[in-house]
């Protein structure tokens, strides 16, 4: 193959698209020809770059989604009823009490407490609810959830929630508090913004076996591939650690991410011992992006360990 | 090894037939179990429609619509694609829909509303912090902000099939049986999308 053919055939190679005996065309070509092998790095720079750009959805979008789905689905037409067993079907099915047409609220105010569950169960700001009572809300608390409702006969309704607050806490990277709240934004399910700077920031204070401990539960378990990429720059310095190794040929032969793959083959072969020849071969099996397989084999390569045997 | 991989082919026989029990069972009415189906999927279904069309309030709309023509529709589906094909056929439909009703703006595509005011979420993906330095934070912004015009010049169909290859991790030809074409059309897609984000991104690479 000339250049210009692997060029046209770098992107479908990098995505493990091409069939066999054109991947190896381009293989062949890469391995001896600098601006071609440039071109498919660029080609992984664009990727890397557009999986730290990866957008999630924002905390709490979930749970509003869900809830609004129970509600359109209950506007749809009704099902036979069940029994309810956790928050959701609970919820659902104080939605269907409150429209079926055998049951009437004795108060209005119950109606629209009932309603109002639905409101804060969807914002959870109090700051957003014009006309129910704030009083006894502190103004910089956060409604996370209601846990009773209660109308009585004068037309009043007693609520009982759980409020949060917000707090600004600074200090330095080194303040042993500040550590561990950073360990906790570390794994904030909802928000991978937080997840990435948190962990961006303890990448750098990787000092103690508990930070450790939360960089490698990132780079194992952590949707973004963003963040896993961060921790992973955080283990670089434990790269010849067992337990770091035992991790990463883990993430190696299941993340999703070619990105992710190539990183933890970086990391891999600092250190040459049979384990990680062994986990290069089982992945060179079963790699579908053709650029990770030639990391694979290059690296065996200077391993002298075989690249067929397996 | 082969252990393992008897054993992960197993787990994945026993959760497809335990899948198809729970797709039998709100067929015939049971809402648990359309809950149940519901929340194994829709956490990908969101991740999916927000990273495609970088709007929570489009991304909610795409849930919504999705999982209402799952539950009016379930009766139809006859086994004859995998429940994952078939959702993703109708998520993808509505996603397209999106996509080609509006001319995504640009400058307001990654906007997100929260209750401390309107932010930009790119600014929580940049590769620096707060504290580095101005010109890492000056280069992390030029890329991201190309990197919302390269995706804003990909037509509905290139951003589908990029999105879904490069995020979702989908093979081409499920991609082109998921989008009524074919693999060969799927991954000239694919090719023009990725030539025009590198044209776009390219200095910054």
């Amino acid at each position: 193959m000339n250049c210009d053919a692997v060029t046209k055939s770098l992107p479908l190679y990098y995505y493990g698209e091409l069939p066999a005996e054109t991947e190896e065309g381009v293989e062949e070509h890469v391995a001896s020809c600098d601006t071609c092998r440039a071109g498919l790095e660029r080609q992984r720079l664009l990727a890397v770059a557009l999986d730290r750009h990866a957008v999630e959805a924002p905390a709490g979008l979930l749970a509003e989604c869900r809830h609004e789905l129970s509600r359109a689905i209950y506007r749809e037409e009704a099902r036979p009823a069940h029994t309810a067993s956790d928050p959701w079907s609970l919820f659902r099915d104080a939605f269907r009490s409150l429209w079926h047409p055998g049951i009437r609220f004795v108060q209005p105010a119950g109606a629209v407490a009932l309603l109002a569950i639905g409101f804060f169960s969807a914002r959870f700001v109090p700051g957003s609810l014009p006309g129910i009572g704030r009083a006894d809300l502190t103004p910089d608390s956060i409604v996370s959830s209601i846990r009773s409702v209660q109308p009585d006969h004068t037309g009043r309704v007693q609520i009982s929630l759980d409020e949060t607050r917000r707090r600004i806490v600074s200090g330095r990277l080194d303040d042993e508090n500040i550590r561990k709240l950073l360990m906790a934004a570390a794994r904030e399910q909802d928000n991978p913004g937080v997840r990435v700077e948190s962990v961006g920031l303890l990448k750098d204070q990787c000092t103690s076996a508990d930070t450790r401990g939360v960089l490698l539960e990132a780079v194992l378990h952590d949707p973004n591939p963003g963040v896993r990429l961060k921790a992973l720059e955080g283990l670089k310095s434990f790269a010849t650690d067992p337990d770091v190794r035992h991790t990463l040929s883990q993430v190696l032969l299941k993340d999703q991410n070619a990105g992710v793959r190539i990183q933890v083959i970086d990391l891999l072969i600092t250190r040459q011992d049979p384990a990680t020849i062994g986990v290069l071969q089982t992945l060179i099996g079963k790699e579908d992006n053709g650029y990770v397989r030639m990391r694979c084999q290059n690296a065996l390569r200077d391993m002298n360990a075989s690249i067929g045997t397996f | 090894m082969l252990h393992d991989a008897a054993g992960a082919a197993n787990a994945r026989a026993a959760a497809k037939l335990d899948e198809a029990a729970v797709i039998r069972a709100v067929q015939r009415g049971d809402q648990d179990a359309f809950e149940r189906l519901v929340r194994a999927y829709d956490q990908s279904v969101l991740r999916l429609a927000m990273n495609l069309l970088r709007s929570p309030e489009d991304a909610r709309d795409v849930y919504q619509e999705a999982f209402l023509r799952v539950y009016r529709n379930i009766d139809t589906f006859r086994f004859d694609c995998s429940f994952h094909t078939w959702l993703y056929r109708i998520v993808t439909n509505i996603c397209l829909d999106h996509l080609r009703k509006r001319k995504v703006r640009r400058e307001e595509a990654a906007i997100v509303d929260t209750a401390d005011g309107p932010v930009d979420r790119m600014d929580s993906f940049e590769e620096e912090g707060a504290h580095a330095d101005p010109e890492r934070r000056l280069w992390n912004s030029e890329l991201s902000s190309r990197i919302q015009t390269a995706l804003g010049d990909l037509t509905p169909r290139e951003r589908m099939v990029f999105e879904l290859r490069h995020y979702q991790g989908m093979r081409l030809r499920a991609i082109g049986d998921m989008l009524g074409t074919s693999e060969e059309a799927a991954k000239n897609c694919l090719f023009r999308a990725t030539q025009k984000m590198r044209a776009v991104l390219g200095d910054l690479l």
